[in-house]
């Protein structure tokens, strides 16, 4: 009988935890999305877990083609933002450009140019970008070429089947995705052009490839390939480099272009002007740390556009489970909202990415619509508070730093930014207390250093005298020890005889 | 009988050929005391992933059980030991199963304080002092591994390189019990929700 109750308590304080379990869940969720966001914001702390946070942006509504006044777009693949605002939308279904204000009201459709007396027309342009010198380039990928129009629309000039050695014979040229630099340089991503992203010079002449991404062969498979036939080997999976995916340019002439990696090591990448990946890394740059081998939602993230936005942050964008990551100019992973759905401030298919100023803008060739996101507090308390310290102003930005812990009290970035300030103002210990929380070894190191310096210092002479007390101890002990090993042995000397 | 037998140990981990010797041929050896010596390691092992300092401990604290961590440092004694009895008593080893034990468990002695100086030692250093714990905890696996070589060849009367045969047999054949552990457990499994299955239809049906 009591055997009988026991357990029905126990059932019953079971299905009671489950129950508080899934309303504390609520609950929960409640409290983070108190705007209530159709996605989960999170980030992930030193042990590469998940940790919820609250939203830091939220949907600010979705504008579709016949929002704006000029029809549904149709499957649109990029979308480029200048520095008033401005933004362009390659519509490619529609083979057409359309340009909004930065409160997004229609500016005008661009859909043909005057080239050299007749009318011409794109063919299901790919990529669109309003560069520094405000000329519009559009890679007119349904015409193998880059037009390049200047503000008024009139035509600059036409880059098209670019003439190399190390272009093979034949090469179709079919661009996707154009960025220029402050040099007029224009960088494309080709269609099955594997080495690299082409670069052009002003004049429209090719200048070769840059940013090559070299082929990660590993030990296991150069094993397996040794063991294989020719005609294994033929029907094989070509070791061939992954095709960049998306640009942008940096206010110091970067380029910053993502690429889809499967090991999700790496997939965005900063090129200096000799083509050399030069970001920083703190952990991976490739959207989630973790992730399911197989099924639904299965696989690392595939990176398909960069933004990069003030004071060195930078946001990609991911399009098999469409969240956005966003990185400081360390390579430490802020905050990643966003997701696939049907709802609005969700996505089906997000292709491109862009801000302007702070708000996020994402084009989803699916849906043809333009999502919107506006920051929340926390996100951007967090924005600001990363852009003073890339600025140098690290005492505002301890200010932001605390405010965000109120927010969440999670949050390691914060408690670095927040220890770095104690270290610099000498309080060394409270400076080793923040590193820890934050995880940050390489500070705590540096406070810990100063820290036990400073207990040295001030108690050199009470480990002074503990020493020279010790070694006098040690020469009594000795010559004491001596003695009465010498008496020992002579005193069984004694006793053998 | 005990301080007798600690000294006889720490005799054994600096002379481990006199020592293993006596061990086997005049009963100089203490089974639990090694028992003892490898529940020690175990505490310390588990210890050092707590209490290493914060520059060199990479272990999530969230991820530590001390129990498992004991549990799982005496499961792969007792696996070592096994493994190496089957097939040292194939190849003709002098050793008994009481032998082996000993030598494992006393050859994990110098470890005990490799890992306790290391636990003290971590949370002094800074970032590049880290290089003397981690030769400090090297310095104690590799004694580790030369006493256990040594004590195996020993007390089996063994040449080196038949001893280092026996080593990697000895790791095959821990694979193997591991296999045929895990296989038992699962057909075991398979029995017990077959009655369950039977229980529960004579129960509602019936």
């Amino acid at each position: 009988m009591r055997k009988r109750l026991n357990r029905i308590v126990k059932a019953a304080s079971v299905t009671a935890f489950a129950f508080a379990l899934c309303a504390s869940d609520l609950s929960v969720q409640t409290a983070f999305a108190g705007q209530n966001v159709p996605y989960e914001t999170y980030t992930y702390d030193y042990y590469e877990d998940i940790k919820y946070t609250p939203a830091a942006y939220i949907p600010d509504g979705a504008l579709t083609g016949a929002k704006i006044g000029c029809g549904d777009f149709a499957s649109p693949q990029d979308l480029n933002t200048d520095e008033e605002g401005n933004v362009y939308i390659a519509d490619t279904g529609n083979s057409r450009v359309v340009m909004l204000d930065s409160s997004m009201n229609l500016v005008k459709i661009i859909d043909s140019f005057d080239n050299n007396g007749t009318e011409d027309h794109f063919s299901s342009p790919q990529g669109v970008y309003k560069s520094s010198n405000g000329n519009l380039y559009i890679a007119d990928s349904g015409r193998n070429r880059v037009v390049e129009l200047d503000g008024d629309g009139r035509l600059v000039q036409i880059i098209e089947n670019p003439q190399s050695d190390v272009l093979a014979e034949g090469y179709v040229f079919t661009p996707l995705k154009v960025a220029v630099d402050y040099a007029d340089r224009v960088y494309v991503i080709a269609q099955n052009q594997f080495e690299g992203i082409m670069a052009f010079d002003e004049a429209g002449d090719f200048i070769g490839f840059t940013g090559t991404i070299n082929v990660q062969i590993s030990p296991w498979e150069i094993f397996w390939r040794r063991f294989s036939t020719r005609e294994q080997r033929a029907r094989q999976q070509l070791f061939i480099p992954t095709e960049f995916t998306g640009m942008e340019i940096d206010e110091d002439g970067f380029v910053y272009a993502t690429n889809i990696d499967s090991e999700g090591e790496q997939s965005v990448r900063r090129l200096n002007p000799s083509g050399e990946d030069v970001i920083q890394k703190a952990t991976t740059l490739s959207g989630d740390l973790t992730w399911r081998l197989s099924g639904t939602y299965s696989g690392a993230s595939r990176i398909v556009d960069v933004v990069v936005r003030n004071q060195g942050i930078y946001s990609i964008l991911d399009s098999s489970r469409g969240r956005i990551f966003t990185y400081d100019h360390e390579g430490n992973l802020l905050y990643i909202f966003g997701g696939l759905g049907s709802q609005e401030g969700t996505f089906t298919i997000p292709v491109a990415i862009d801000t302007i100023g702070e708000r996020v803008l994402v084009l989803d060739s699916s849906k043809n619509l333009i999502d919107m996101f506006a920051p929340t507090r926390y996100g951007s308390l967090i924005n600001q508070a990363v852009g003073l310290r890339y600025d140098g102003d690290e005492v505002q930005a301890v200010e932001c730093w605390k405010e965000v812990l109120k927010l969440d009290s999670n949050f390691e970035l914060a408690y670095t930014g927040i220890g770095k300030s104690y270290l610099a103002a000498g309080d060394n210990k409270e400076a080793m207390r923040c590193f820890k929380i934050g995880n940050n070894k390489q500070y705590y190191s540096i406070a810990w250093k100063r820290y036990r310096n400073e207990i040295l210092k001030d108690n050199l002479n009470y480990i002074l005298t503990v020493v020279i007390i010790l070694a006098v101890l040690l020469v009594v002990w000795k010559k004491g020890l001596k003695k009465t090993v010498l008496k020992r042995r002579r005193e069984r000397r004694l006793s053998h005889v | 009988m005990f301080k007798e037998n600690l000294k006889y140990a720490f005799y054994t981990i600096t002379h481990p050929m006199d020592g293993f010797y006596e061990i086997r041929h005049r009963g100089r050896g203490s089974v639990p005391l090694a028992v003892l010596f490898v529940l020690l390691f175990g505490i310390c092992f588990s210890a050092n992933r707590q209490y290493a300092g914060f520059v060199v401990n990479f272990v999530n604290p969230m991820a530590i059980n001390s129990f498992a961590e004991v549990l799982s440092v005496f499961v792969l004694f007792l696996l070592f030991c096994v493994g190496n009895w089957s097939i040292t008593c194939l190849m003709n080893g002098e050793g008994r199963f009481k032998d082996i034990v000993t030598v494992t468990g006393y050859a994990m002695l110098p470890m005990i304080f490799t890992f306790i100086i290391g636990i003290i030692l971590s949370r002094f250093v800074v970032a590049d002092e880290e290089a003397f714990y981690y030769i400090l905890l090297a310095f104690g696996i590799v004694w580790f591994a030369l006493l256990v070589i040594t004590g195996i060849m020993t007390v089996h009367n063994f040449t080196v390189g038949k001893t280092l045969i026996t080593m990697i047999l000895t790791f095959v054949a821990m694979l193997i019990i591991i296999f045929l552990a895990t296989l038992l457990y699962s057909l075991v499994g398979q029995v017990i929700s077959f009655f369950v299955s039977i229980y529960n239809e004579l129960m509602l049906r019936v």
